[in-house]
């Protein structure tokens, strides 16, 4: 299963969901299909779950999308357990995992493709919904009870290395401008000044 | 901390607009937790590691909150990645509420706390984010407001360091020992 047709078939389901977007590959290729207002590129390792988390428990009538990989989820597995303890209903995990660090170059791998698992993991840190899918039929599965249905979702996807992803154009929005553009787009759905007027 | 200025911090933070508290807790400070957890306008979160801390404020700030990381010196320490490449990458207002352990004025300071607290300040400074050390409890709504206001401005995250009468409290080391007693 390669990671870009998962994303390829969840693209089309976002409405008004935020979408909260790791680093590297999942990066370049959501960019590449996506467009919406409501993406939140962060673009760094370790930071995609635990700011997912903090807009689902500060929006809890807004559905929150994280879409992450597994070397950035393995920088922050302390943040599995906040989510295991507040269950926000309103966040949905999906983590392509291609066991390894694609930034190293020589595609080292993760300590996913060893005896970690990830899905485990959620599930000991007290995250009820968990699955781990290895086809696209079954990413689908997941992907629309995500949407449909409440409570919190923890989805592993195992996919290939996507190394085609390096191919694909570069975002050339910067961190502030992507601040900048989701905040806009927060203020005008949620009917809110976010930041304090300026002289 | 005494429960008259756990229940003027809290005053303070509810004043200057705070409504997410996310934290690890230590001993000097903790007696405002359940002053938190017990007011319904703050979403209060605890994490087991500062960094996800960090990073959870970061979360609450992008879509209106305004956050607090509550913490002691040396969490600020393990947070300090989250700091550098979320909060002030993306310029985001956090203010944090540090318990300065092992600072001079620390009423319950020890070896354990003494490399943190000669680190701390020069550690903030060279990061270029305002703040103030608070002693004692004199104006402390209001400088609470006005660190909390400074996040807000300048898009990024500000420290309030307690030390002297805030990190009182009961059960600690008595420091009135004599050298060989």
């Amino acid at each position: 299963m390669e990671r870009i047709d998962c994303l390829k078939l969840l693209a089309p389901m976002i409405t008004d969901e935020l979408v909260v977007i790791g680093i590297a590959g999942v990066n370049w290729e959501w960019r590449y299909l996506s467009k919406h207002e409501g993406n939140m590129t962060i673009g760094t390792l370790g930071h995609t779950l635990a700011v997912g988390t903090g807009m689902a428990m500060s929006l809890p009538h807004r559905r929150v999308i994280v879409l992450e990989s597994d070397g950035s989820s393995l920088a922050d597995l302390p943040c599995l357990t906040t989510i295991g303890t507040y269950r926000p209903d309103n966040l949905k995990v999906f983590v392509f995992d291609n066991e390894l660090y694609s930034g190293s170059r020589i595609s080292d791998p993760t300590v996913t493709a060893f005896n970690t698992d990830l899905e485990k993991m959620a599930s000991g840190a007290g995250i009820p919904t968990t699955a781990t899918v290895r086809d696209v039929e079954s990413f689908g599965v997941q992907a629309r009870a995500a949407l449909s249905e409440p409570g919190v979702r923890y989805v592993v996807a195992k996919v290939g290395e996507g190394a085609a992803a390096r191919k694909l154009p570069r975002p050339r929005e910067d961190y502030l401008e992507t601040k900048y553009r989701f905040i806009r787009y927060i203020e005008r759905t949620e009917g809110k000044t976010i930041f304090p007027e300026q002289r | 901390m005494t429960p008259e200025l756990a229940q003027r911090l809290v005053a303070g933070l509810k004043d200057a607009g705070i409504d997410f508290f996310t934290y690890l807790p230590e001993s000097r400070l903790s007696d405002m937790l359940p002053l938190i957890r017990d007011d319904p306008s703050f979403t209060m979160v605890r994490t087991c590691h500062e960094g996800t801390a960090v990073t959870l404020a970061c979360g609450a700030a992008l879509v209106g909150k305004r956050p607090v990381v509550y913490c002691e010196a040396t969490g600020f320490v393990l947070a300090m990645y989250n700091l550098q490449s979320m909060a002030m990458q993306f310029g985001l207002p956090v203010l944090f509420l540090i318990s300065y352990t092992g600072s001079p004025g620390d009423k319950a300071n020890s070896l354990s706390f003494s490399l943190w607290g000669r680190l701390l300040e020069a550690q903030i400074k060279t990061l270029g984010l305002q703040y103030r050390v608070l002693e004692d409890g004199h104006d402390l709504e209001t400088r609470v407001s006005d660190m909390a206001w400074a996040a807000q401005f300048s898009k990024l995250p500000t420290c309030l360091l307690f030390t002297g009468e805030f990190t009182a409290f009961p059960g600690m080391l008595k420091r009135d020992r004599k050298p060989n007693e």
